[in-house]
Order: structure tokens, then sequence, then C-alpha cells
């Protein structure tokens, strides 16, 4: 699966000249006021594989939901093979052969592989639900596409690239000629990716259609034929992959030189650290200074009680961003939790800036300077009915800043509020408006702005960009060096290796809540990290 | 963009705001009226005395505002630990027990001063009703009872403990009905204003007022709103949930006990088997048409407190049953409910 189906344009028959195969014109959706689609025009051919690609909000996923029929469009024609049809469900696009595959999967945990394929398709059911054929027709579709399965086992026990190749299977299964994938990377690992990547390119030469939808440049670059460009609900440009580079694609997506420059950077830096060791560029002297965040013989348990950290030491110097790679569910949560004093730990010590913080409040590691931007920002970042005011308080609301002889001053909170959005460029309706009523990006400034605003020694970052646009990332990794210009020991968890390969100084990668390897800047390449991730090597 | 839609946001926002209630009001006397219409009776006269008895004596004013104390306590006390998330229905037995207490004090201290006694018996009133809820709050904290079952349960426990403080203690065999006999004077609250009240009226205003001021400027108020808000987010950022809920709880309860303490000193002189009258099912009617805004509950309270006095003075006049009030009191809430649901199945066909 390794081998080199990262360049299709030599071998892609794009079928772009000839009738594409599916049509879309002039679709417009409109949610009250905002307008999330302008008249965008799309159109898919035989046996390419179309990336769909812009930053957050700039349409891609309401397009295709459009397409499936679960949103039903103000205007505009979808043509499949030139006659024009009408989608109203799910149901209607699997009638039309199209098929789609979520960022959430939907399965049944406790079915087995087979039986989450076929829910929902007859079967012979008499006297008992018989699957032997539906299980021959997916070995043969799991043969033919490279998507090896196991059919008898259930889900639950699948990693989630695995489950993934279940979800593609299931729209195969049901018979689509065009397979719609939404930003499929997440949570892979680079051989999972490489493995999907192949099993896309499988697809499109049995003539079939795959709509990519990514924010990922370099992914666009590896795997698509054909590239329509979003930005702000309208189509930006559709491009043949060969005619164009990664600094013209940022260039479309972001639509301003300068952020454009970076991110081009950012991925031209990346490409070359995949594939081959790099010299060590810039190294830590770690071994010299005292650490800020002093971690040692760390036990941590889930919410069910069980293991999940077994006897983890590390520390972190001044100015130092330690990145933890992995796959989810291999005790990040567990650990970030721990150390941002959230979750009691089940065992070891933990030092900032020489406090033993162990055993403490949750208030009190916040007093000592540790801040936490965590993964769900949603569940555990904001309170969603609350104003931007009130979230920017939050933690610090018994400071002498905020409050005095047990009121809360609200006319500082405000102008606290208001200096902060403008600072961190909070795009919102105002300062009273509600956090729910705001855009991933802008929630996650809400919460750097709070994070930052009591000068931590100690920050933990858990995914901090995931789902957000270009200018959010870039807003996020910017904040983060200055932290660390700042001298605060950053602890960087992501499960996005360009994130942690361009922000970390150091990184450690941790499989089964161990740490089986860690690596210096531009000591190791990507693909070796994946194979610790996975868990094929360990480090003696 | 963002900046050219807040204007008409805004206006729209409060506009969607109050325009739910007045329906709902509407939409209930239309209903209700349509009852009585068709029990035999004529809406308008029935209308008329529900609305206009509390404004066209003194008598049906002072009823009115003396009404107005217990409900308007017992709905903040249903109030507070909502906005933590937290269903307080135990209100009945939290007043029954302050009044309870209060009584005792005032029959056992008869003949202290009122400077000492009058004190001395509202205390007493609020701390068995905070320990009360607290009984609550701790099986909540400890075992992970729910709040709901407890101070459902415990509120059957308080009649009986009424029961037997009124036939067996201090009972007053001249009575009839299990009543105690009465308070010492020292324990009477006295009688304000003109038309004259009993003071109780002023204190549940400064009571109700604090509440506001705690809910919305303090510290506690702002974990208590964080807690009901976002228990996780709250608790990452530091606050301790656990305490939280607890303090709302028995807050909740103190101001059940207080209610219940003012009931004794300021309107019966003596603790009475089934003084909670329907002060409960009130009490989370107006909570739940305030919709957990402690601002808006005094006024609702009101609201309600004029349509319970109005009620008999229906049933004198119109002859219409006094319960009918509590059906529009019930249609008002199932119509702003409703309300709710159409509001977003409109918000969901714009998709």
């Amino acid at each position: 699966m390794d081998s080199d189906l990262r360049t299709p344009g030599v071998m892609a028959g794009t079928g772009g000249a000839g009738h594409p195969v599916l049509e879309m014109t002039g679709i417009r959706k409109t949610f009250g006021p905002v307008v999330a689609l302008d008249g965008v025009d799309f159109a898919v051919g035989a046996s390419e594989v179309h990336g769909l690609i812009g930053g957050n909000g700039a349409g891609k996923t309401t397009l295709m939901n459009v397409l499936y029929g679960l949103y039903k469009p103000d205007g505009g024609t979808v043509r499949l093979g030139g006659r024009e049809i009408v989608v109203r469900n799910p149901r209607d696009a699997i009638n039309h052969g199209i098929g789609m595959v979520h960022q959430n999967f939907l399965q049944v945990d406790s079915y087995t592989v087979a039986e989450n394929i076929v829910l929902g398709t007859p079967q012979p059911s008499f006297p008992a639900l018989n699957l032997r054929e539906a299980e021959a027709k997916i070995a043969d579709l799991a043969e033919r596409f490279g998507l090896k399965v196991e059919p008898r086992i259930p889900v639950q026990y699948l990693s989630v690239g695995i489950r993934q190749r279940v979800e593609i299977l299931k729209a195969l299964y049901r018979g689509a000629r065009i397979l719609v994938l939404d930003e499929p990377t997440t949570n892979l690992t680079p051989q999972e990716v490489d493995s999907l990547f192949g099993s896309l390119r499988a697809i499109v030469d049995e003539g079939m259609s795959v709509v990519f939808i990514t924010h990922k440049i370099r992914e666009t670059m590896a795997v698509c034929d054909e590239l329509t460009i979003m930005r702000d609900g309208l189509r930006v440009a559709t491009l043949h992959r060969r005619d164009t580079t990664t600094r013209d694609l940022a260039m479309l997506m972001v639509g301003d030189e300068e952020t454009a420059e970076r991110v081009a950077a950012v991925i031209g830096a990346e490409s070359t650290n995949r594939g081959h060791q790099v010299a060590a560029g810039k190294t830590q002297p770690s071994e010299k200074v005292a650490p800020r965040l002093k971690v040692s013989g760390l036990n941590a348990d889930n919410d069910h009680g069980v293991r999940s950290v077994h006897d983890l030491d590390l520390g972190i110097t001044r100015g130092e961003v330690l990145g933890i790679a992995g796959v989810a569910g291999n005790g990040q949560v567990e650990l970030a939790e721990c150390l941002a004093g959230v979750r009691p730990l089940s065992g070891g010590a933990v030092e900032v800036d020489g406090v033993a913080l162990a055993g403490r409040l949750t208030a009190q590691w916040l007093a000592a300077g540790v801040a936490y931007v965590p993964e769900d920002r949603h569940r555990d970042g904001i309170l969603p009915g609350a104003s931007i005011i009130q979230n920017l308080i939050l933690g610090a609301q018994r400071s002498a800043r905020f409050s005095k002889h047990g009121l809360i001053d609200w006319s500082a909170a405000r102008r606290h509020a208001e200096e902060a959005m403008s600072a961190y460029s909070v795009r919102a309706s105002g300062a009273t408006a509600a956090a729910a009523t705001l855009s991933g990006g802008n929630i996650q400034r809400v919460i750097l702005a709070r994070a930052f605003a009591h000068r931590p020694g100690f920050l933990i970052f858990h995914n901090p960009t995931r789902g957000l646009d270009i200018a959010s990332t870039q807003f996020v990794y910017d904040r983060v060096r200055e932290a660390t210009a700042d001298g605060t020991s950053v602890l960087l968890l992501s499960e996005d290796l360009d994130e942690l390969t361009h922000l970390a100084d150091r990184i450690l990668v941790l499989y089964r809540g161990q740490v089986v390897a860690e690596r210096q800047r531009g000591a190791y390449d990507q693909c070796e990290l994946g194979r610790f991730m996975a868990g094929i090597v360990e480090e003696s | 963009m963002t900046t050219l839609t807040l204007s008409p946001g805004a206006v729209r926002a409060g506009a969607s705001r109050v325009v739910p209630y007045v329906i709902a009001v509407l939409f209930a006397f239309l209903a209700s009226g349509v009852l009585i219409a068709v029990l035999g009776h004529d809406p308008v006269d029935a209308f008329r005395a529900i609305l206009t008895s509390s404004f066209k004596s003194s008598f049906g004013f002072v009823e009115t505002v003396q009404k107005w104390v217990p409900l308007v306590l017992l709905a903040l006390g249903f109030t507070i630990p909502l906005a933590a998330g937290k269903y307080n229905i135990g209100g009945e037995g939290q007043l029954l027990v302050g009044a309870t207490a209060a009584a005792g004090v005032g029959i056992v201290f008869a003949n202290l001063p009122m400077v000492v006694l009058l004190p001395a018996i509202l205390l007493a009133g609020v701390v068995a009703g905070a320990l009360w809820a607290g009984i609550a709050a701790w099986l909540m904290d400890r075992f992970g009872v729910s709040e709901i079952l407890s101070t459902v349960l415990l509120n059957f426990i308080s009649f009986g403990i009424v029961d037997y403080v009124a036939s067996e203690v201090w009972s007053d065999p001249a009575a009839g009905h299990p009543t105690t006999i009465p308070v010492g004077d020292g324990a009477l609250l006295p009688l304000i204003g003109n038309p004259s009240m009993h003071s109780g009226v002023l204190l549940a205003v400064l009571v109700a007022a604090g509440t506001v001021i705690m809910m919305r400027r303090s510290v506690a108020g702002f974990e208590l709103n964080a807690v009901g808000a976002n228990a996780r987010a709250a608790q990452v950022h530091g606050i301790r949930i656990g305490r939280i809920v607890v303090g709302a709880l028995v807050m909740g309860g103190a101001l059940g006990g207080f209610a219940g303490a003012v009931e004794v000193a300021g309107i019966h002189g003596k603790l009475i088997e089934g003084m909670q009258s329907n002060y409960l099912l009130l009490a989370i009617i107006i909570g739940l048409i305030a919709r957990g805004n402690t601002l808006a509950v005094p006024f609702v309270a009101f609201g309600i407190a004029v349509l319970e006095v109005g009620a008999s003075a229906m049933q004198r006049s119109a002859g219409v049953p006094s319960e009918m009030v509590l059906i529009v009191e019930a249609l008002i809430l199932f119509f702003l409910l409703l309300s709710d649901v159409v509001g977003s199945r409109l918000r969901r066909s714009e998709r």
C-alpha cells in the first residue's frame, strides 16, 4: 500500500475533458442572514479524485450536504450523467449512487463490521438473518479497493482508520458511484493516510468518482486530480493539480498574500522533512537548564477507572515546546487533564516552578500559572449561553482584577473583554454576544485570550487548531511562539504531525499511556513517528 | 457583515423574548374563556373579577401583597438551585419545617421581648429550612441521590412533623384542626404602611433584591451560573461544582424556611396543618415562567398572586369555580413552553 500512489498525475485517467458525471450549478444556500453558498458551480468527472478545499466556513461541507440531501438548497440544479435530479434526503442520494462518509461515523458499536455495512439494506432474514452473501460481497469490495477488514469483528474493537474503511465500504456496498469524504484524514496516522489514498486511487480506477473535502493543502496535492477551491461560500477556482503549486493554492484559499507565503513555507519545510531525516536544526540544550515543569511517575486513570497513563516522567524547560504525538485514545486526554489539575492524579508528582501541585485544587493549579486549552472547546472550554465577557473572566472571577468585596466588577470585565477581543481579533457582534454564537475559530481565540490573560508559566494545548481555518491556525501558532519567547513552557498534544513538526522542539510519542519514543526537532521523519504511534516498533 | 446585522438582530432578540409571553398570556385567557363559557358562565365577568379584585379595595391589595411574599420566596428558592442545574422540589417541606421551628421558638420563648424574639424566630426558620434542604444536598453530594427525589420525599416527612407538633406537642385542642397554640406577642411581625400589611413584605422585598444582586453581580452568583451553563468548563476553570450545588440547594432551603417563618410571624401567629397551601406548585410555575431569571421572578410572582386573590372573587361574583385560575396559570406556562417548540420548528424549517 505504501507504493508510489501519491503521484496520481502520472496514471490518472481524468475524465475532466469529457462530460462531467456530476454537475452542480448555481447552488445557493442561506441560513437566516448568513449566505453559506452563493451560487456555487461544481463539476466532477468520471475516474477522478476531486479535492474540495477551503478554510473553515468556506462552504465545502455545506455544498456536499446539499448534494447528499441533508440540506435543501435555496436555488440551483444538480445534474447526474446529464439528467437533472432532485435529492430530498440521503436515501434519494444513495439511490442515485451518491455516498458520503462524514467526520463522525454513525456506527453501532456492538454490531460486527458486516452488520454495520448491511444495516438498512434488505437482507434475507427468514428463518434467520443470513449475511453470508453480504459478507462475500464485502470481501470482494475490500479486496478490489484495498480496504482490508475482518467482517465478523464488532466495530468497537477497531481503530479509527479501520472504522473509516467500514464507512467507505458501507457507501460502496450501497452502490455509490460518487463517494464524498468529509475531512477523512483527521485522526489517521501517516501510514493510514497513505493506505486510504491508495484505496481512493483504486476506486477511481474503476470509473467511479471521489470528492475529497479537506483544508490540508498537502493532502490535496498528494491525491487529487482536480481541485476546487472555495472561500466564503464562493467557488474561487477549479484547477488541475498538475498546473498548480502549494503556494498558489494557499493564496487562493486565504486570499491574502502574506498569510499565504507563511502557510506555503510551513508546508514546504514539512515536505523536505518528510521521507528522509534532516540534520538537527534548532536543538534545545534541555539537559543543562532546570525544567519549569517536572512530572515524575505520573499515573492517571480514565473515567472508567482504567489506568491510562503509566509511570510517566517528563520535564519542560523555559520556553520549550514539548510535543506529544499519538493516535487519539492513547492517554492524551488523561495526561492533559492531570497536568491541568482537572483530573486527580492516581500517583506521581507534578511541580511547576518548584511548587508541588499533586492533590491540590484546580484553582490552585491555575494560581500556580498553569493554563489549559482543552481539546473539546465546546465541552470543556466555554459557557455556551454566557457572554464573551463572562467567558473571559471564567477562572479569574475571584482575582482582584475583576472582583471587589465578593462582587464582580462588570465594567472592568467589559473593558478587559473589549481589549482582549481587539488584541485577539475576535469577530462577534459585541462583547455581550453569547459564546455559542461564535464560530470555532473565534471561540478558540476567546479561550486563548483567557489562557494568556494571567501570564501562564506552563501552557497545555490539546489539538489547538483542530477544525480551525488557516488564518486562525496561524494565529494560534503565533501565540505559541510569543508565549515561548516570554519563557512559558508549552506542552502540545496533537494528532496533527505537521503541527508538531512545525512547533515542537522535542516530541514524545505516546502509545497506550507510555512514552515509546523521544525525538529532537529535525531528528526524525513522520513515517518513523507513525510507526511508533501505531505501536509497530518500540524503542528499548 | 456581523456589524451590519447587529442592531436589527438586537431588536429581534429583545422582541423574541417579550412576544412569547404576551402571546402565551393571551392564548391562556382565550382558551380558559372558552372553557368558562362552555361551563355556562360569563367569561368577561369572570376575568373582570380575577383581574380587578386586587386593586378595587385596600383589603384585596393587602391580601395580594401578603400572598406574594411566600410565592416570591419559594420561587426564588426554586430558581437559585435551578441556575446551577438542580431542581429543588422541596419548597413546601422547607416552608413547613421553617414554620415549625419558628412556631416552636415563638411558643417556648413566648415571654421574650420582640427585639429578641422576632429575629430569633425568623432565624430559626431560615436555619431549619437550610438544614432540611441540606439533607437532600448531602445525599446528592455524598451518594449521588437525585435531589428531585429526595426533596420531594422530604416534603412528606415534613407533613408528618407538622402533624405531630400541631396535634401532640403544642396542640391547641380548641381549634378542631391540627393547630398549635399561638406564639408570643413578641414573635409577631409589626404592621406597616397604609393600608397596613405585615412588615414581612418589606423583608421579602429586601431578600428578593439581595438575591438578584447575588445572582447577577456577585462572584458566588457567577460561579453558580457557570456551573449551570457548563459544569465541565466550570470545573476545568477551578470552580468546585460540589460546593456550588450544595450551597445553592441549602440557600434555596433557607428561603423556603424564611417563607415559613414569615407566614407564622405575619399571617397565622401559629403553626397550622395545611398552611403550605399550593405554594410549591405555584412557585415552580413562577420559576419556569420567569425562565429562571431572578429579576423576573418577583414580577411574575405578583401576577400569579393577583390571579390567586382574584380566584375567590371570581367564584363569588361569576360563580366560576376558583380552580379555574389554576387552569389559567397552567395554560400560561403551557403556551410559553409551546412557543419554544414552535420557535425551534420555525428555525429548523429554514434549513
